[in-house]
């Protein structure tokens, strides 16, 4: 159900550019992050990481590292004797036994500096004997490939985890909606191509560290580390050591950004490891950035079969996909980018016929994961080229293409929901506009654009309290990580609009599991609308209770009390008024705490089923946007330049537009790189080549076009003020936009990415070829 | 073997003992305890560790602490003008330059020395100087603007004071 508007509707502080609440600190270098952190006589933590794809591990030798003056311990994988996962149990914290891929933690030291921990890790020699390895996903699911995971059959895993005949699948998603092949056979063009998207990584400029420390007297862990999902990383350190929850604490420094690599375990279980190891001394693992290249997770790397049918006319009658996403050494969080990530790729569009097959597959290659867009990118990527290519095919507008089939309000869903909120159109409509499609363009220029919808985890819950003092400052407990998106600002100014009091008066308090409630996670773009609901609630709930407290004081009916402006006032006659403090202090006394708690679940619906991928809500609320590309290529040497892009996001309501428009343009450049010139090239041994920002390249200030961001707000009726998510999908259509228009201007299409000028030139040159035939 | 090290730190006189290969980087945040300056990738490819050395924009990541007796050396703790925000830093704020905030340190150190050479860049200009700090965040267009800003006010102020003078 949702909450009735505010009784004054018009709003304060939401939808206002409000500066962001913690950028003072961010600019002085006040904030500590968790590389920053020093703690009390800590240790200094280091691993030694697997040079083999794929190897037994015969022997590791330590006794010369136990020896080095300075190591206060050295442990392998029988030292830690545990494993974890998110939905499958399957990484050990340190290598047990063999190891799966170049970058796996094998061995770690803690010592009284980091020289001497460095130092120490290079005297451990292991000897390993190779297995065969994997490093293309389609050929580790054939029939007759060597198990990857020989114990995957006994390893705990989630409910939903369906498991395969194949080898070396870790999750098998299926859609089944109508009869695809009836739905070729009614059509009058059948198109099938095959599409494919690399390894990427992503870069936070602050790399992984982890500080832990375990109280011998107590048995309590305390893990300091920037995790975008605190509650989640407790529940699985807690299984993975079999520790009750209230034994372990996590604590969270600031994060210097994260796009999904910081959730989960990635170095946390190192420092644990040693923890158990140092006689209660804190020890502290800091990934360098090669470490934070090869050993964390990287974005899934995925192939994409897609066939479709339609009618002369444009309509979309069926469409089959099989995709091959990359998972890795480890599922990590593979099982869900394959199930959210398949079931919107056949895209946003009406489809009576639809079959799609999604499998995660293990190879030997570095951890795939949770990436900024969740597997939305990797389906655009294939699904919006294979638009334009049907357009084409068709001799019809790409555009008219689209509007004849995408979803609009009151929709069913080829996933069996039906849809409501839809922006869609209204953000393909303008995002085109402003490249001035349809319009003449000059030679050597080409448009394209691209359409998604995105998911969000759902169900989920987020809790927060409001705690008001006697001074009128407002406190907000919530567990959302301010990973840069900007969380705390936005809660705060809805705490704000609630309670009526500035901005300035509220403050987020820091994360730590111990005093916060519970937070599902800060992911999948859900803070906004799960966290906003619960600090909205919470916050409404504060007021109440204040008005309840006032009511004798100002001899006043249920109903008739008001808060703003630091004042409990009367509704009819403001001027009849008390200071909150004053209010709080009759109840709490001079330095009493009101606290309200309040709670959000989005509930409805069934899980997926697991056989037909249906749902009546898949998702608490839907993502729409649309991206449109203008690029100039240079014919002799396959440069491409784009000229301009224009992102139009529907996001519900803008609770603060700056910030929105800061996330688009974020996305942007993340997506322009992930198009252009992004790649984490890993060779035939399975290793990282590039784990460099010399060899791997971000965008640079110099590498951007004028970007156009177009917030769109068709408002969703459970969030709050109307607000759906927007952080990931800015980078989603990205790449399928710019090869559209890539492939506009030069006349060829490319099914690969990155779009270096190599590959546009040989494109270029396939055309030429074609002509000349 | 450690040497000793004397260096002018953010206006004030300093004296640490390292040993000559210690980074700057590493001088500044793990022996002398300021962490302002941001470790991004320790090979000089990010800018995040960026600060003034005499003046001029380095990646502390890849200065010995060898090299540094008698330097001048401005990071991210000596920017502000006393209790007050230094333009760059006033309209990083306003404008909605830093997200995560990791590249930022590094982002207002070359801006500052960008505008202590040139008072007036053009966009094209300040794009090419930040070129070599990376950020994952923002996409550089609210950096990029902050810088304007920034330097259009530090020019009004000097305007004003000079205005003053005469």
């Amino acid at each position: 159900m949702a909450l009735p508007e505010p009784q004054n509707p018009r709003l304060a502080y939401v939808g206002k550019p409000v500066t962001r609440v913690d950028v003072d600190d961010k600019v002085t270098g006040d904030a500590i992050y968790g590389y920053d952190l020093v703690l009390p006589n800590m240790l200094y933590g280091k691993a030694l990481f697997s040079t083999r794809a794929h190897a037994r591990i015969k022997r590791i030798h330590t006794e010369k590292a136990r020896q080095y003056p300075g190591v206060v311990a050295v442990i392998t994988g029988a030292d830690a004797p545990w494993t974890h996962g998110e939905s499958i149990k399957d990484k050990p914290f340190l290598a047990q036994g063999k190891v799966r891929y170049i970058g796996e933690p094998v061995a770690a030291v803690a010592a009284v500096d980091e020289d001497t921990a460095q130092a120490a890790v290079g005297l451990i020699e292991v000897e390993y004997e190779d297995l065969p390895a994997y490093f293309s996903a389609e050929e580790a699911c054939k029939p007759g490939a060597v198990a990857i995971h020989e114990d995957f059959a006994s390893y705990r895993k989630a409910e939903f985890i369906v498991g395969s005949s194949l080898p070396n699948v870790c999750e098998h998603f299926k859609l089944r909606t109508g009869d695809v092949e009836q739905g070729f056979r009614e059509s009058d063009l059948i198109l099938e191509e095959r599409y494919s998207v690399p390894t990427i990584q992503h870069a936070a400029m602050e790399p992984h560290s982890a500080h832990a420390q375990l109280d011998p007297e107590t048995g309590k862990l305390t893990v300091w580390v920037a995790n975008d999902a605190p509650f989640r990383a407790l529940h699985e350190i807690s299984e993975a050591l079999n520790l009750p929850r209230e034994k372990i604490r996590l604590i969270n420094p600031l994060q210097g950004g994260g796009f999904g690599s910081k959730g989960g375990l990635k170095v946390e279980p190192i420092a644990i490891a040693l923890a158990y190891h140092t006689g209660g001394r804190p020890v502290r693992v800091k990934f360098n950035r090669e470490e934070s290249f090869i050993s964390t997770i990287t974005r899934h790397e995925a192939v994409i079969y897609i066939k479709s049918g339609v009618k002369k006319d444009g309509t979309l009658l069926a469409r089959q996909m099989t995709i091959f996403w990359g998972a890795g050494a480890y599922a990590e969080k593979s099982p869900t980018v394959c199930i959210r990530g398949s079931l919107p790729a056949p895209g946003p569009y009406r489809i009576p016929h639809v079959k799609v097959d999604g499998y995660a597959v293990y190879t030997n290659k570095p951890v795939s994961g949770a990436f900024r867009g969740y597997g939305i990118p990797q389906g655009a990527w294939a699904c919006e080229q294979h638009m334009d290519e049907i357009a084409l095919r068709l001799g019809m507008d790409a555009r008219e293409l689209r509007l004849k089939n995408i979803f609009v309000d009151g929709d069913l869903s080829y996933w069996g929901e039906q849809l409501h909120s839809v922006g869609l159109k209204e953000t393909l409509i303008k995002a085109t506009d402003a490249i001035d499609w349809g319009k003449p363009k000059p030679p050597g220029v080409g448009r394209g654009f691209a359409c998604i919808s995105k998911p969000t985890r759902t169900p989920t819950t987020s809790s927060a309290a409001v705690l008001l003092d006697a001074k009128g400052e407002v406190t907000v407990l919530a567990g959302t990580v301010e990973i840069g998106q900007g969380c705390n600002t936005i809660l705060s100014q809805i705490a704000a609009e609630e309670l009526r009091v500035p901005v300035e008066k509220v403050r987020m308090h820091p994360l730590d599991t111990d005093v916060i409630p519970f937070d599902a996670s800060t992911t999948s773009s859900r803070s906004t609308y799960h966290m906003g609901n619960a600090v909205r609630r919470a916050a409404i709930k504060a007021r109440e209770e204040l008005a309840e407290i006032a009511r004798p004081m100002l001899e006043a009916e249920k109903g008739e009390i008001d808060v703003a402006d630091g004042k409990v006032y009367l509704k009819n006659d403001p001027q009849v008024s008390l200071p909150l403090g004053q209010v709080i202090r009759r109840k709490f006394g001079a330095d009493g705490v009101l606290r309200a708690d309040a709670s959000y679940t989005y509930e409805i619906g069934k899980d997926l089923d697991l056989e037909t991928g249906h749902s009546d809500h898949a998702s608490a609320f839907y993502m729409y946007a649309t991206q449109a590309a203008e690029v100039k290529v240079d014919e002799e040497t396959g440069k491409v330049k784009l000229l301009r892009i224009a992102a139009a996001h529907d996001v519900g309501k803008a609770i603060n537009p700056l910030n929105c428009v800061a996330q688009i343009e974020g996305g942007l450049a993340m997506g322009i790189g992930a198009a252009l010139h992004e790649e984490l090239v890993i060779d035939d041994t399975g290793k990282v080549r590039n784990p460099s920002f010399l060899d791997y390249h971000l965008v640079t200030a110099l590498d951007l076009p004028q970007m156009i961001p177009i917030i769109v707000e068709c408002p969703e009726p459970e969030g709050p003020y109307g607000a759906k998510g927007l952080g990931e999908p800015g980078l989603a259509p990205t790449p399928a936009a710019i090869g559209n228009a890539v492939a506009d201007a030069i006349g060829s299409r490319i099914y690969e990415l990155p779009l270096t000028p190599e590959r546009v030139y040989w494109a270029i040159q396939r055309k030429k070829k074609k002509a000349a035939a | 073997m450690k040497k000793k090290i004397a260096i002018t730190l953010n206006g004030e006189r300093v004296a640490v003992e390292a040993p000559a290969h210690r980074l700057l980087l590493d001088l500044l945040r793990d022996e002398i305890g300021l962490t302002g300056t941001k470790e991004g990738c320790g090979t000089g490819d990010c800018g995040a560790c960026t600060v003034l050395l005499n003046g001029k924009p380095v990646n502390s990541c890849l200065i010995l602490a060898g090299e540094l007796d008698g330097a001048d050396i401005v990071t991210i703790e000596g920017l502000k003008l006393g209790s007050e925000f230094h333009p760059l830093q006033q309209a990083f704020i306003q404008d909605g330059g830093a997200q995560c905030g990791y590249c930022t340190p590094g982002m207002l150190m070359m801006s500052k020395a960008l505008l202590d050479e040139n008072p007036d860049p053009t966009e094209e200009e300040i794009r090419f100087a930040l070129s070599g700090n990376l950020c994952r965040c923002t996409g550089y267009v609210k950096i990029v603007q902050a810088v304007r800003d920034a330097a259009a006010a530090l020019r009004a102020a000097r305007a004003a004071a000079g205005g003053q003078e005469r």
